[in-house]
């Protein structure tokens, strides 16, 4: 297992967008016949860098070589000729042409687009046991049929590289021991496979070698044999201290939301959600940390109706809204700071006081009876752009003009109009500047003084604890563990996040 | 998975239970023609001249509809197709005419579509312009060149007018095919119920009828073994399902885009060729008349796939024909509608589906009950008869129809990933 020919060796590789360094000297050396995990936090680079292996991405700094051979990789057709597959997050699959269609598409000199390439994919299917008919519909398959797809596709193609970019992140466990044997006869039959992730558990049972990235580059390597969950953590976190501070506690007894055995299965029954519990009072923040992806913005789409529970309970203070619509909720006083402004947020074409009056487009002032209330709205308007300090020429500018931050106020201070009792806020400093980031901190904090129950949710686990009375963390749609701020780590939050180590 | 079957595999299997299904629709669409002609004794409902008159109307629809097809499985939706054919008339008369050879006409035809898919493909392609707007652009561009085209080059023409040209060659015809044209004619001449118009059928494809005509029956099943079969087709086609996936296994999207909307335009082209040399006497402007619209429809109802769309612009074509001939013949064609809903009726109350049944059931008796209080449907409406019809028996028709998942939508390199 333990060959020594080298099968990709990145060096000083740099990748620059206008104004984010997403590479910068990243060194990475990939042994043959190994299973390679490259581990770090979302934005700490992984997928650019494997966009630039797979020749998606050019790297502006650097060199690559395959096989002891330094190669440029201009496009995916380059990294395929030179033995390097790579399966996406997001499946490159068409649902409406079939198994074999999929598979031969690009590379239809190989084996042809009949029975020859059909025996082929049998040949491939059996070799590692993917159990694929090549005449099925993609849209028949299941998730990790898919995927098996995916990784026959790459085999196909005659790649002894294998890239596999978050692989396991739709997966569910049993599906994902199948994918890690698979994993394991490729990686026997003389592969490298590049698995990227930032689950440790997974990362300390399939892989030979670890490299974590943070912050665009490459940090450090482990050797799964003798390092531990705790020590891989601390490297991809860092250990930087919480900036927010924490204030008195405010929080009384009056319960504003509760979430009793809420459980929610996407479209093909697999639990999004499982028996989340929860409940926040008047006065308290409670601060939601977890990887992307483990359940968090179904939770909010759940509280705020846009996805109905198929079991569990929601109580608004002692109101069952389990089953209400998001316009009723949001009338009965729920903010909601969306994860995304620009898709959820925001019409980023209308002009600031028409922004002003989304999701609030029933009530005063923006309303009168069936009518909008113009003037009531615009007056509305100047007075957020005042208070909450919103950096725009004038309520008629489109809200695109804005920067991130001064649109990040302008919803902030909507979603605090009109008295709310609750306020959901997904990642809301996320891409703000620094000053933006500080005036919406102090105005949570205000708002939490004032008897205001907050969901907070963030991939800033120095917000998180900064702000929070209470931290639970989500794993996979469950609350695993319950931390109280004044006395956690980030360390201690990002190894419960990965599934590290339980409270 | 080391034993290996002999079964058919279950694709197999839909895919032959697919073909038996066409085969019962279109055993059951000419039953049901055959039992309104008796019934109503229309005989001219399903007579050689009326289905030779069909044919005709049918052509130009289906290359409007081919060149949909090829457009939309390459993702790019091609609402300019009236305007390539309307192109194409003028390229037909021009080439013709100068050449002396209809041929050489069709080409031209297939050249002038060409170059109104080029312009769509600059536009949504390279630009990434909407393309419905590009394709409304591309139809105004079309009738406003022809024109303007027409007036400069044919005025002075011999049979040549600002608006039109006549006298032009026309492709080959070919009269009888001695064996089966005199048999099938005189089989139908009996007026049984069902082998008479199967005969009516066969003598109209093998007598008095264009070769051009049988080319372009040619070309649908060209494009469906090109599109199904070959490398090149699946490239296209994965286009139009997924192109990031597509440039992710190194195919060059905009180039298989640029080449479908190209073939598209051509094929619409010949669409207005035909129109101008085989369907009437000669050029005249906006002779097109919609005809790439309905192409586009029937190619939608024909859930984008050839077999399809030759099904939807058979009925066009048909209805369309039956308009020209007799307005008796329209009023029949009220019973047919009538039969047909209660047939789907039926089927639906079997399969227990209640609410899809009184849906069918409701316009079906209206349109018996409109059928048997009159004699005749009043003259302004016969025009518009046929296609209200037709649109009405393929709308409930066609249940699930399925178009190619990325069609019509933006598409710029490097954003896979």
């Amino acid at each position: 297992m333990t060959q020594e020919s080298v099968a990709v060796e990145l060096r000083g590789i740099g990748k620059r967008f206008p104004g984010v360094i997403a590479n910068h000297d990243v060194d990475l050396t990939i042994r043959a016949g190994t299973v390679h995990a490259l581990i770090g936090e979302n934005g700490a680079g992984k997928s650019t860098l494997m966009k630039i292996l797979y020749g998606v991405q050019k790297p502006d700094d650097g060199t690559i070589a395959i096989n002891g051979r330094e190669v440029a990789l201009r496009t995916p057709t380059d990294a395929i000729a030179n033995g390097v597959g790579m399966v996406f997050q997001h499946f490159m699959l068409a649902d409406n042409l079939t198994v074999l269609e999929n598979m031969v598409l690009g590379a239809e000199k190989l084996h042809g687009i009949g029975d020859r390439a059909r025996a082929e994919i049998r040949r491939i299917s059996d070799a590692f046991g993917f159990g694929l008919q090549p005449d099925v519909l993609v849209e028949k398959l299941g998730v990790a049929d898919r995927q098996r797809l995916e990784i026959a596709k790459v085999l196909y193609r005659g790649a002894c590289i294998i890239i596999l970019d978050e692989p396991t992140a739709v997966l569910v466990p049993q599906e994902v021991d199948a994918l890690f044997a698979n994993l394991r006869e490729l990686r026997n039959a003389g592969n490298a496979v590049l698995f990227i992730s930032h689950k440790l558990d997974e990362v300390l049972a399939i892989a030979d070698d670890i490299t974590v990235m943070r912050r665009g580059t490459t940090v450090g390597t482990a050797d799964p044999h003798t390092t531990t969950k705790r020590e891989l953590a601390e490297l991809m976190v860092g250990s930087e201290l919480p900036s927010p501070e924490t204030e008195e506690s405010t929080v009384t007894d009056t319960v504003e939301l509760t979430l009793a055995n809420v459980t929610l299965a996407d479209e093909f029954g697999r639990n999004l959600l499982t028996d989340v519990s929860l409940s926040i009072h008047r006065g308290e923040i409670l601060g939601i940390a977890g990887v992307e992806g483990n359940g968090q913005a179904e939770l909010v789409e759940t509280i705020m109706g846009m996805r109905i529970p198929g079991g569990g309970t929601i109580h608004l203070g002692t109101e069952d809204v389990t089953h209400w619509h998001t316009r009723k909720l949001r009338e009965a006083g729920i903010g909601y700071i969306p994860e995304d402004r620009h898709r959820h947020g925001l019409l980023l074409d209308a002009p600031l006081w028409e922004n002003r009056i989304l999701g609030h487009q029933t009530q005063a002032p923006n309303a009168k009876g069936p009518w909008i209330n113009r003037s009531g709205a615009r007056k509305d308007t100047q007075r957020i752009v005042a208070e909450y300090d919103v950096r725009a020429p004038g309520i008629d500018t489109p809200a695109r003009a804005l920067s991130g931050g001064n649109q990040q106020k302008l919803i902030v201070g909507r979603e605090m109009s009109g008295d709310p009792v609750l306020l959901i806020a997904s990642h809301p400093t996320r891409g703000v500047d620094v000053g933006a980031q500080a005036a919406i901190w102090d105005h949570i904090k205000r708002a939490r003084r004032a008897g205001l129950a907050v969901l907070l949710i963030s991939a800033d686990l120095d917000e998180l604890i900064g702000l929070s009375d209470t931290i639970q963390v989500i794993l996979r749609g469950r609350l695993v563990g319950t931390f109280d701020p004044a006395s956690v780590t980030p360390q201690d939050l990002g190894a419960a996040m990965t599934g590290g180590q339980a409270a | 998975m080391t034993t290996t079957t002999t079964t058919p595999s279950p694709v197999s299997r839909v895919r032959n239970a697919a073909r038996a299904n066409w085969l019962f629709i279109a055993l059951g669409a000419v039953a049901a023609v055959s039992l309104v002609r008796i019934l109503t004794d229309t005989n001219d409902l399903t007579s050689v001249g009326t289905i030779r008159a069909a044919i005709i109307a049918t052509c130009p629809i289906l290359m409007a509809g081919l060149g949909g097809l090829w457009a939309e499985r390459a993702g790019v939706v091609n609402i300019g197709l009236e305007g390539q054919m309307v192109l194409g008339t003028w390229g037909a008369a021009f080439f013709t005419y100068h050449s002396g050879s209809p041929w050489v006409g069709i080409l031209g035809a297939a050249l002038l579509g060409m170059i109104g898919g080029l312009l769509h493909a600059i536009a949504t392609v390279t630009f990434g312009v909407d393309h419905i707007v590009s394709g409304v652009a591309i139809n105004l561009i079309g009738v406003g060149a022809t024109t303007y085209l027409a007036e400069a080059t044919f005025t002075d023409l011999e049979g040549g007018g600002p608006r039109q040209l006549i006298g032009l060659p026309t492709p080959t015809t070919i009269d009888r095919i001695p064996g089966i044209s005199g048999p099938a004619a005189d089989l139908a001449d009996k007026h049984w119920f069902f082998i008479s118009d199967v005969a009516s059928f066969v003598a109209a494809l093998t007598t008095k009828i264009s070769l051009l005509s049988l080319v372009i029956f040619a070309l649908v099943v060209a494009s469906g073994w090109i599109l199904w079969k070959t490398s090149f087709g699946l490239r296209l086609r994965s286009c139009g399902e997924n192109p990031q996936a597509a440039e992710t296994l190194g195919v060059n999207v905009y180039l298989y885009k640029y080449v479908a909307v190209l073939i598209s335009g051509a094929m619409a082209g010949i669409g207005g060729g035909f129109l101008a040399l085989v369907a009437s006497s000669g050029f005249s402007t906006n002779q097109t008349n919609g005809r790439g619209y309905i192409g586009l429809a029937a190619m939608i109802f024909g859930n984008w796939r050839p077999g399809g769309l030759l099904a939807g612009a058979l009925t066009f074509g048909y209805t369309d024909s039956l308009r020209l001939r007799d307005t008796h013949a329209v009023h029949s064609l009220l019973l047919l509608v009538a039969v047909a809903l209660i047939a789907i009726t039926v089927l639906r109350i079997v399969r227990k589906q209640i609410a899809g049944a009184v849906a069918m059931a409701v316009p079906g008796a209206a349109l018996l009950v409109w059928f048997l209080s009159t004699d005749s449907v009043p003259r302004d409406f016969t025009s518009m008869t046929p296609y209200v019809t037709t649109l009405f028996v393929l709308a409930l028709g066609t249940q699930r129809l399925r178009m190619p998942a990325a069609d019509g939508r933006p598409y710029r390199k490097g954003s896979a990933g």
